[in-house]
């Protein structure tokens, strides 16, 4: 898996939000990367995160500090922990403090630009191949007729590559299939909008291609001119689904998908994403609760809580072997379908001012493993050394 | 006799534009004392309706065609809904599905958690207060009458006494109680917030629970808790604790208020580890000996006002009521030989060809009084079939003789129909609607239903009767003074705003919501999904209920949480005894919360059992389609979904219902709908495969597997 492309990275992410004097840190310092093909779980309980988290990677909210690189590009970035550092140089009066200033200064320009413009500059470069690629075979065309029909798709592509914005290769799920369409729009309507945003006026290639993803997410094309309020949670969830994946998407995040839906039609859902993913090599973010469910379909697991990453692994290794308390706690609140295992299990209840002692050591993620992160400071990385030593 | 609710052939539709929505379908259940039932199924199957009816909230366009819910001696289908306030939420409370509709959002979080004590508080007096006299008084003429009349002075003497010192008794006891709470929750607290202050870490409502433990010092001083010796000395530390934090806040020098809380919290820990004197005896010592307690130490002081009680009323008082006890059961049993003859010769009156209205209506008003005769009014257990008999009996007679004028009426309007549609076929055009079946009654069913509702009776009464000779008077007086006992503890139990503000706070901690001081005075819209749904279980609580029932409650909270409030639904069914209905689509919780379980499908219970026969030997098709959809943490081939929807209700299919969804489906599927076949005496499934001439099928493969996986786990475990 390590020689795999990294198709998402995650730096540092933080997400503040403001009420009043109170800074609530929703999201603190969430450093991952996702592989291409893969599917990512992010679990946690309810308010740690994982949701805002998700936002934050498609740019529905603008992110305090931190990196996001998708493919390569930088497509949100945060200022906050520059302006950070210069008021902590300006306090600590560190020596060359003009340079350290400007160095930063430059550093948050950068982000800005990087945050306005990731789109723009990812089409101008679109723009830039077609002219590559269609100037010449115009150029060379030599019968009229050909050369207008060349001249028509140039202008045609150009129209779309001048909308087309990287972003848009990001794809989210929502949680809720009830509130997550529009009422008032007929299923057709919801499929296409993002194509039409896009920039694609072909009626017949819409029609077409709206129900090629009826069709993929199984429903049938009569299903096109109904409404959403006609069809049952776990359809609405597919058409959910459909809106998604007709963007053509690199990454899709998932935010808890099938937790509104009853476990058979869980079960519907979760083996539509499993075929998806086979079929188009989709790589997913799978946000949820259900642990059952994201030991199922995940590759790798970041567990979260409170804003910050305790915990990222394979998933096989994290039900494993769990070594942050927390994610101990977590797995032993699964529940099973074994009534006499169920009546034995006892919940280990985490508490994290008896269990760690942060006040001289912070903590920081560490490898313990390969491919395993703990959060924890220097002594409880030795004592988890020491249990692995014991263990291999 | 412990059963707690009983259904009975319910049967529930809804009146839709579109036509009637048959959502229960004739279901059966009982829910014992202490015992938690989980009713599983898709969204549609009628889990959430058949809750909704014990509660009495339908919605206005249900109809409920038949059937009985029979609680506490009452049918709840038939009570009138003055009736129902007093049933709704006091005695069965519900934890509804969605945390966002179910509260209010623009009142405070505090005032919707205590509005219902505060409210039901009040009531809940009065009727304990009524209840206790009226039996005392019920108890009083028993005595009398199995007694020599030259006694009835005395006796009634002794009854007034009995309701004096009670209360005195219950005084005493309540303020030790909230003595020693408080001493308790003291010594949890200064544990806590001294890990903290060790620590160095104040936080921001550090000040208020400086404040509380200050308040549940003073609160603790009790003669048998913190004896009055150490009175000035906790006042006194109490009064310095606060001043101490607020000065050492500043420096983080928690060293002199740490040693204060760590003398208060061992004066705590002493006075809950002391021995508790017997109250009963000594509120009836206090009130009639006129003498002040003797000096003597806790064992002893026991000793010595138990003798004094027996010595000068209990042994006499509850021999009395031993044979009032007997006196009355032995009238109603030869109450219950004429009515049982009264109930056979009826039984002609109902199966003429046609019913006769005015013998009818007459033999219904004899035998209710007959069964009521029966009724034994100092037996604490409410008889539920004699206390329902007469209004059921009632009732089915009216729909009797009001079906022969409706059914002329209905044949009629579906004759027009049919002519209409005929028509329209006569024309070549082929019509969009169909004609219903006409909304006759069948009359026949009904006197059937008669007929059964007055042989239950009589099977009912020749058991008890049967088991006269068995019964164990003695316990059941004992039972019967802890009834009272009970009683006048609720008369007492004052629920005052700053009981209650107390009380929801303790409630607010126990389903684990952090600082509940700040949050009480909150609005709804300042709590995420988990901490409302938290709130919905508290205030359901807060009336302290005899059933719960839980409409998916931990559906919309994520696997920690859900751990918690099982826990906390698990704990207070212990502590409580509490009958809990618990609905849910989610297998792994019903694994950890369930005694029974019974499956619905389509308005229909398919399945029912214990949860070990539901999880390890599962039988219905059904049953095993929702085990093999759900994943569990070893499950890595592909998940088998159900295919297809749930039937329309509004046209139920004429065989099983899951058999156009069902692989193991036979050809009998769809032509007649299966009765329960009985596999052991507490497992019940409604599938043909269970016939005897069916063929053998197998569970599927990813049940099987899983089943043995479970067998494996717990084999080494056990090693």
């Amino acid at each position: 898996m390590s020689n795999q492309e990294t198709l998402l990275k995650v730096e540092h992410l933080c997400q503040y939000f403001k009420a009043g004097n109170f800074v609530t840190k929703a999201v603190d310092d969430v450093s991952f990367d996702i592989k291409k093909g893969e599917v990512f779980g992010l679990v946690g309980e309810s308010g740690c995160g994982k949701t805002t988290t998700g936002r934050s990677i498609i740019k529905l909210y603008n992110i305090t500090s931190g990196n996001v690189i998708f493919k390569g590009v930088r497509i949100a970035a945060g200022i906050q922990s520059y302006k950070d550092n210069i008021k902590k140089a300006k306090e600590d009066k560190i020596p060359n403090l003009s340079e350290y200033v400007a160095e930063q200064k430059k550093l948050i320009k950068e982000a800005k630009y990087d945050q306005k413009n990731c789109d723009k500059e990812y089409s101008k470069k679109l723009v830039a191949e077609l002219k590559a690629k269609y100037e010449p075979l115009i150029a060379k065309a030599s019968d009229p007729a050909e050369k207008q029909k060349l001249t028509n798709e140039y202008k045609d592509e150009l129209y779309k590559a001048k909308r087309t914005k990287l972003v848009t290769q990001i794809q989210m799920i929502f949680q809720d299939p009830i509130a997550s369409l529009d009422p008032r729009m007929t299923v057709r309507e919801i499929i296409a909008e993002g194509l039409i945003i896009q920039g694609e006026r072909n009626k017949k290639v819409i029609d077409q291609k709206v129900y090629e993803m009826l069709e993929l997410v199984g429903l049938v094309p009569e299903h096109a001119t109904r409404y959403p309020h006609e069809f049952s949670g776990g359809q609405r969830q597919r058409i959910g689904v459909a809106r998604s994946i007709i963007m053509q998407p690199e990454l899709i995040i998932a935010d808890e998908p099938v937790s509104a839906l009853d476990v058979s039609v869980q079960a519907q859902v979760i083996n539509l994403l499993n075929d998806l993913r086979d079929r188009f090599g989709l790589t997913i973010l799978f946000i949820a609760h259900d642990l059952s469910v994201v030991k199922y379909f995940s590759d790798r697991i970041g567990v979260m809580y409170y804003g910050k990453l305790v915990e990222l692994a394979d998933s096989d290794e994290l039900f494993a072997h769990p070594f942050h308390p927390y994610t101990k706690s977590l797995l032993s609140a699964i529940p099973l379908p074994d009534p006499i295992y169920e009546k034995a299990r006892k919940r280990i209840v985490y508490n994290p001012l008896a269990e760690h002692d942060y006040t001289v050591d912070k903590p920081s993620l560490r490898e313990v493993s390969p491919g395993h992160f703990v959060q924890c400071n220097e002594a409880e990385y030795k004592k988890i050394m020491q249990e692995l030593g014991g263990n291999v | 006799m412990n059963e707690k609710l009983q259904v009975r052939n319910l049967r529930i539709s809804f009146r839709t534009s579109n036509g009637k929505v048959q959502a229960v379908r004739d279901i059966s259940f009982d829910l014992a004392k202490g015992e938690t039932l989980a009713i599983v199924g898709e969204s549609g199957s009628g889990k959430s309706v058949t809750s909704k009816a014990i509660l009495g909230i339908l919605a206005g366009n249900s109809i409920v065609e038949s059937g009985e819910i029979i609680y506490d001696g009452k049918d709840l289908l038939k009570i009138s809904e003055e009736d129902f306030h007093k049933i709704r939420g006091d005695k069965i409370a519900m934890i509804f599905q969605d945390p966002m509709s179910s509260l209010n959002p623009i009142v405070r979080i505090g005032r919707q958690l205590t509005e219902a004590m505060l409210l039901k508080g009040k009531a809940r007096q009065r009727e304990c207060r009524a209840t206790f006299n009226g039996y005392l008084k019920n108890l009083n003429k028993a005595m009398a009458a199995s007694n020599d009349p030259a006694r009835a002075a005395e006796i009634s003497r002794n009854c007034k006494k009995f309701d004096k010192f009670e209360f005195k008794h219950i005084e005493l006891e309540s303020a030790y109680k909230k003595a020693f709470e408080a001493a308790s929750e003291n010594v949890d607290d200064i544990e806590k917030i001294a890990f903290e202050l060790e620590k160095k870490t104040v936080s921001k409502g550090s000040g208020d629970r400086i404040n509380d433990i200050v308040k549940q010092a003073r609160d603790s001083i009790n003669d048998y808790v913190i004896s009055p010796e150490h009175k000035s000395e906790v006042y006194s530390l109490a009064g310095s604790l606060a001043s101490e934090f607020a000065k050492a806040k500043k420096s983080l020098n928690f060293d002199a208020a740490l040693k204060i809380l760590y003398r208060l919290r061992d004066l705590s820990k002493e006075g809950i580890e002391k021995k508790a004197p017997n109250f009963f005896c000594m509120g009836y010592y206090l009130t009639f000996s006129g003498k002040p307690l003797p000096d003597m130490p806790i064992d002893e002081l026991n000793k010595f006002l138990h003798d004094y009680i027996d010595r000068d009323f209990m042994l006499a008082f509850i021999k009395d009521a031993e044979a009032a006890l007997k006196h009355s059961s032995s009238v109603s049993c030869d109450n219950m030989r004429a009515a049982i003859e009264k109930l056979n010769a009826a039984r002609a009156v109902y199966t003429r060809e046609k019913l006769d209205k005015k013998e009818c209506y007459s033999t219904c008003k004899e035998l209710a009084a007959a069964v009521k005769r029966c009724i034994d009014i100092l037996n604490i257990n409410k008889d539920s079939l004699s206390f329902t008999f007469a209004p059921s009996l009632k009732s089915q007679i009216d729909t009797y003789f009001h079906a022969i004028g409706a059914n002329v009426k209905a044949q009629r309007a579906h004759d027009r129909d049919q002519r209409k549609y005929d028509r329209i076929v006569a024309k070549g055009k082929k019509p969009d609607w169909e004609v219903a079946d006409a909304a006759v009654t069948d009359l026949e069913l009904i006197k059937e239903n008669i007929v059964r509702i007055i042989t239950r009776l009589v099977d009912h009464y020749d058991e008890l009767l049967a088991n006269y000779s068995s019964r164990n008077f003695d316990e059941e007086t004992v039972a019967v003074i802890d009834f009272l006992k009970a009683n006048a503890s609720g008369v007492v139990d004052k629920v005052t705003r700053r009981v209650a503000k107390h009380r929801a706070i303790k409630l607010m901690d126990e389903v684990g919501i952090a600082e509940p001081h700040k949050r009480y005075k909150q609005y709804p819209f300042e709590f995420s999904g988990g901490m409302r749904q938290r709130i919905v279980i508290a205030i359901a609580l807060a009336a302290n209920p005899d059933i719960l029932i839980c409409d998916e409650p931990t559906t919309a909270l994520d696997v920690t949480i859900q751990a918690q409030i099982l826990e906390l639904i698990n704990n207070l069914k212990e502590e409580r005894n509490l009958s809990v209905i618990f609905i849910t689509h989610d297998l792994g919780v019903v694994a950890n919360m369930a005694d029974r379980v019974a499956v619905m499908y389509a308005g229909k219970i398919v399945e029912y059992g214990t949860s070990e026969d539901i999880f390890y030997h599962a039988a219905h098709p059904y049953t095993w389609a929702l085990l093999s959809s759900m994943p569990d943490l070893d499950t890595d081939e592909k998940l088998e979904a159900i295919p297809g929807t749930p039937p329309n209700m509004i046209y139920p299919p004429k065989g099983d219902a899951f058999a156009p969804r069902n692989k193991y489906a036979m050809q009998i599927d769809f032509e007649r709908q299966p009765p329960m076949f009985k596999i052991s005496d507490t497992h019940y499934a409604a599938t043909w495969l269970l016939h005897p001439d069916a063929p053998k099928v197998d569970p599927p493969k990813a049940v099987v597997d899983r089943i043995r996986r479970m067998n494996e786990r717990r084999a080494t475990k056990d090693e």
